[in-house]
């Protein structure tokens, strides 16, 4: 049984413009894009280029367009795409280096920019010796800890429709972390963190199509995490609250779960 | 040429394309457009009104300036107008509460640790229904209002 | 300006704008008939009156904020050079002040003018 792959080729450096070349591939039940495309590179074509690691939807490294769809290549069953041949192409949104690989230099530059740390600002000292454990409790945990389930594959910040217009934008995985580490407890950083979202191009510029959360593949939700942020900046600095922005997520509501329904 | 490729951004098409999406991104291209068509209406509609006090250069209400456009507006066509202007307007509206509700974070679920298949919960609670509100509502009262300017 | 503060507005606006906008459908249609809603009399009578023309004021004023802040956000969404960025914020902010002024003159007019 052979299946036909449609690969988007482009070598910025010598081509004018990209084109799709056709590989067919002996398949075998269970084989993946990803799969498909070492095929491709070690029998048909050494020179494609193709980002991978773990094959095992752990490591983010393969994340691509599938027939139209930001897939992780590893995860997507050959058999799961319809008849015809499969269309793989890079991630968009992102410039491309070669052929199935971009350039996530913007992606990781803009995560970095939100200060994806715990900060402690009460004693300075702690900072970088803490005197101890930090504890949570379980409830605590419960309300943030599927954000810390990100593997920074980049696919939402790719299908982000204002990340096609915006590079300005932080993106859907910049903005869940910033939200990862507002609702941490353990964080004394929310001050700063609220000032950096509440930009012209922060967070803001999301207007929840939901297509990150759609495509991510490890079920983080960003767009709940930017809603859930988007909430919390409007009451740190709202006209009404006494103490604007010294809180942390935790404390703006008393519980953070208030208001959503189970 | 080989810049934009390799810059690969998708540009505008990249608003408007919810093919292969999710229905909160379609509901997200539909608000877009619904809002630049009512701004559009609106700014056309103060235009027109100011005709009742004779338009820009008249000085009161005028039942002569005010006659001469109605004609131009209450036929056929400008009725059809309003009628796609109300189903703009409601969908815009009903979908934009929707929005209210959920940039807010009410309309939620809790977070909670994702599980296989690790299908996100915010796309799959009530906010999903009311994006279905939005349009039938809206369809509803273009219908009606329809029926309501042409007898 | 924060843009928490203009977000705010645009919420406030919206809310409003699904009040007053819901209001001006049904007074346009349904709780009056829609001929006698656009006759020259019916609208008159309506300018002439405090308080329903207060809330054509207020719709009117609420719906150009709301509709051109979305427009100020699409634009700046789409290109972000300095340039026009500052065009935008400006050029927008212009073009609503003039077109509450323009619907506001009109509102006054139909208030308090001579009927001819």
């Amino acid at each position: 049984m052979e299946v036909s792959l449609r690969v988007k080729r482009f070598d910025p450096s010598v081509d004018v413009a990209p084109h799709y070349e056709r590989y067919d591939v002996p398949s075998r039940e269970g084989m993946t894009v990803l799969d498909a495309l070492i095929y491709v590179k070690d029998r048909l074509d050494h020179g494609l280029a193709v980002r991978f690691s773990c094959r095992m939807a752990s490591c983010g490294s393969c994340g691509m367009k599938v027939n139209g769809k930001p897939r992780l290549a590893c995860e997507t069953q050959l058999g799961d795409l319809g008849p015809g041949a499969a269309t793989v192409e890079p991630m968009d949104n992102f410039p491309v280096v070669r052929d199935l690989v971009v350039d996530l230099e913007s992606f990781f530059s803009r995560h970095t920019s939100l200060s994806p740390r715990l900060l402690r600002k009460r004693d300075e000292a702690e900072q970088e010796s803490p005197s101890g454990e930090y504890l949570m409790f379980p409830a605590e945990l419960e309300s943030m800890v599927q954000f810390t389930y990100c593997i920074k594959c980049g696919l939402c910040s790719s299908s982000c429709p204002t990340a096609s217009t915006d590079g300005s934008f932080p993106g859907p995985q910049a903005l869940a972390q910033a939200y990862r580490y507002l609702a941490d407890p353990r964080d004394e950083g929310g001050k700063e963190r609220v000032e950096a979202v509440d930009t012209a191009h922060g967070v803001w510029r999301c207007h929840f199509a939901g297509t990150c959360s759609a495509v991510c593949p490890k079920g983080v939700d960003p767009a709940l995490g930017i809603q859930l942020l988007k909430r919390h900046v409007m009451a740190a600095t709202s006209p009404l609250s006494r103490k604007k922005g010294e809180k942390t997520g935790a404390e703006v509501f008393k519980n953070p779960n208030a208001g959503l329904v189970g | 040429m080989a810049d934009k490729a390799a810059a690969n951004r998708r540009g505008v098409a990249g608003w408007l394309d919810p093919l292969h999406f999710n229905i909160e991104r379609w509901a997200y291209v539909f608000q877009r457009v619904t809002g630049l068509a009512v701004l559009a209406y609106v700014v056309g509609h103060i235009g027109d009104t100011s005709f009742f006090v004779g338009g820009p250069f008249g000085e009161g209400p005028s039942s002569s300036s005010w006659a001469a456009d109605l004609g131009v507006t209450e036929n056929v066509l400008g009725h059809l107008v309003l009628v796609m202007v109300v189903l703009v307007v409601v969908y815009h509206g009903i979908n934009g509460a929707r929005l209210i509700l959920a940039e807010y974070g009410l309309i939620f679920a809790k977070p909670s640790r994702p599980e296989y298949p690790y299908r996100a919960k915010s796309l799959r609670t009530v906010q999903r229904h009311l994006i279905w509100v939005a349009i039938v509502v809206a369809i509803l009262a273009a219908l009606y209002s329809g029926g309501l300017m042409m007898g | 300006m924060r843009e928490s503060s203009l977000m705010r507005l645009q919420y406030v606006t919206a809310v409003a704008a699904i009040v007053l906008v819901s209001l001006h459908l049904l007074m346009q249609g349904v709780l009056v008939p829609y001929g006698e809603a656009v006759s020259f009399q019916r609208v008159l009578s309506v300018y002439r009156s405090a308080v329903d023309a207060a809330l054509l004021e207020v719709l009117l004023l609420v719906v150009l904020a709301h509709g051109f802040n979305g427009l100020r956000i699409i634009l700046l969404e789409w290109r972000q050079e300095a340039a026009w960025t500052r065009g935008v914020n400006w050029g927008v902010l212009v073009v609503t002040l003039a077109l509450m002024g323009y619907g506001t003159r009109t509102v006054i007019l139909a208030a308090t003018g001579q009927v001819t």
